[in-house]
């Protein structure tokens, strides 16, 4: 079966580091928004 | 309900199962029933993903618990991205070109019959119980909000599902998926703009943000470290990501779904679909229960939100001394909150303590209505829909909920035929039949399975113990299943016997885990996973390979 490159960002390597960094930035923001409006 | 919510209801529930059955005309072989023939677009794999995920009773749960406890539960889905990541590089390129129906088709490739009939086993029994309650406990809940009998409930929902998933396969469930998973996210949207536009004219959102933040209902992420505390950034990432590498990698009921694409780079990309996905999803969800709380500072709740449970003890001689006490601390609560709005840094901590004595003062009478009839927190997001929602938009959200728990269901029971016909039926009685029989055969699981789940629904309906329990029941398999196609993927020395060993002692960790310890059970998948493999790695060589 043919493996084909992403749709973006070129190769899936770049693809899955951009989850990764999405997703640790996504848990950045929501501590912010705990500590923001904690008690 | 109001006609128009029935018609809405109504109409909505028959444009699903029709447009399911649409979309699975013409499956004429096995290929086409169990893998829509490989031909399934990423969007369409991706949201029929999320929409398996979110059953009707973590739909109905979620935004209640948040309500309740805050949103800390969104921590759960922090290990998901990575696991999405690894999967897309190494699950999905290897399960596609092996060419498989099935994961566990796979280990009888890569290891021998047993290590595969093991684990068809585990998923069998893990699933086969879950599938039950994916019913049972929406159908509990709805019949109560509706006032239907249980059974019509359960034959309502169980027969919907098992109409258009026997005919359609694959193809209709995925289809049904992707339009209850767009309805899902609108009616939820509407509920949240909904619950915010009702506030009173002077508490604007951001008012009722800061109102949730005093009130502790805005805990996203919590960076305290806990073995026993399931939901904190922690067990979240670290147990949740292989709670999330077992579910999408080695449950059946996932990569059936991933499978379906048309090309290897369409798998990835639904998978990665979730990745970037879920989190708002989740976060959102729980910011729905958050904003239902606030909504219920400034409207007063019903002492319960269980209308049976709140009968029970308005007959109750000391009910009208608790509902008394309850008004005074809504009085109290709501006051207070008004004081949190408008208070300068200097006054805030006293109008945060004013505001939590009350609050207390209401938990207090609201658990002595609870300790005579149960818990109602499954009821809370309900109740607001059917209270305060407006007409239609009530008949919406609760076909979305009736939704939810088809597409769960749905979902389940065609994994489960899956395995049934190819890991066993195929497998060990009927190895060389025509594909037309085997379709046949696929047709009929799925029915089985669907009555099952129905027939399984209505007999564990009074034990909520069980329910309970069943539950768990995922929990305590995930890790052993995991361990195993780590071994697969990534240690090529090791072989059938030896990963056969493996899974049993990783099973047996965890259960031991499970009932001599009080550890989350998050971290059961990760301590089976790596008992599975250390027990695989130090077994003699000669088994070994």
């Amino acid at each position: 079966m043919v493996d084909d490159p992403p749709p973006v960002l070129g190769t899936w390597r770049r693809v899955y580091i951009f989850v990764v960094v999405y997703a640790a930035c996504l848990i950045g923001a929501f501590y912010a928004f705990t500590v923001h409006f904690a008690p | 309900m109001s006609a128009a919510d029935w018609a809405v209801l109504t109409a909505w529930l028959i444009f699903l199962v029709s447009y399911g059955l649409w979309r699975g005309r013409g499956s004429k072989t096995v290929n086409q029933y169990l893998l829509a023939g490989k031909t399934m677009p990423w969007y369409a794999m991706g949201l029929s993903i999320m929409a398996t995920q979110a059953s009707a009773i973590t739909f109905i749960s979620t935004t209640s618990q948040a309500y309740v406890d805050g949103m800390r539960f969104v921590q759960f889905y922090f290990g998901l991205p990575v696991a999405m990541v690894i999967l897309s590089a190494t699950a999905v390129p290897i399960f596609h070109r092996a060419k498989v129906y099935t994961a566990y088709e796979y280990l009888e490739q890569r290891f021998d019959a047993k290590t595969r009939a093991l684990v068809t086993g585990v998923f069998l029994i893990s699933r086969g119980l879950q599938c039950g309650l994916a019913l049972s406990a929406p159908a509990i809940v709805l019949s109560v909000i509706l006032g239907w009998p249980f059974r019509v409930t359960i034959l309502i929902m169980g027969g919907l599902v098992v109409a258009y998933t026997t005919l359609g396969g694959i193809k209709a469930v995925t289809w049904a998926d992707v339009q209850q998973m767009m309805v899902i996210l609108v009616s939820l949207a509407l509920a949240l703009a909904i619950a915010v536009w009702r506030l009173p004219s002077d508490v604007s959102f951001f008012d009722a943000v800061r109102i949730a933040g005093a009130a502790g209902k805005l805990n996203a992420v919590d960076l305290h470290f806990d073995w026993n505390n399931q939901y904190n950034l922690w067990s979240g990432l670290i147990g949740g990501m292989f709670l999330a590498l077992a579910y999408f990698g080695c449950d059946q009921s996932q990569v059936q779904r991933y499978l379906t694409g048309k090309s290897i780079a369409q798998s990835r990309l639904s998978l990665l679909f979730n990745a970037v996905g879920k989190i708002p999803v989740q976060f959102f969800i729980l910011f729905l229960g958050a904003m239902v709380f606030v909504f219920f500072v400034f409207e007063q709740p019903p002492l319960l939100f269980q209308p049976v449970q709140l009968k029970q003890v308005q007959a109750l001689p000391e009910y009208a001394g608790i509902q008394n006490q309850f008004d005074r601390a809504f009085e109290a609560r709501q006051a207070a909150a008004r004081r949190i709005k408008n208070a300068s840094d200097a006054e805030r901590p006293s109008a945060i303590t004013e505001f939590r004595n009350a609050e207390q003062d209401m938990d207090t009478a609201r658990g002595w209505a609870r300790k005579r009839t149960g818990d109602d927190t499954n009821y809370i997001f309900l109740s607001f829909v059917t209270h305060y929602l407006p007409v239609g938009v009530v008949g919406l959200v609760i076909g979305v909920i009736f939704s939810a728990a088809m597409s769960a269901i749905s979902g389940e029971i065609n994994s489960l035929a899956t395995v049934t016909v190819i890991d066993i039926y195929k497998r060990h009685f009927r190895k060389d039949a025509p594909d037309h029989h085997y379709l046949v055969a696929s047709r009929l699981a799925t029915a089985f399975w669907g009555i099952y789940a129905a027939g399984f629904a209505v007999l564990t309906k009074g034990f909520g113990a069980l329910i309970v329990m069943v539950n768990q029941v995922g929990s305590l398999f995930y890790g052993g299943m995991l361990g195993v196609f780590i071994l697969a993927f990534f240690v090529k020395r090791v072989g059938g016997t030896a990963a056969f060993i493996g899974v049993l002692a990783g099973e047996a960790a965890i259960f031991a885990a499970a009932r001599f310890t009080n550890i989350a059970f998050l971290w059961y998948n990760v301590l089976g996973c790596l008992v599975v493999i250390a027990v695989a790695l130090v077994v003699p060589a000669k088994a070994r390979n």
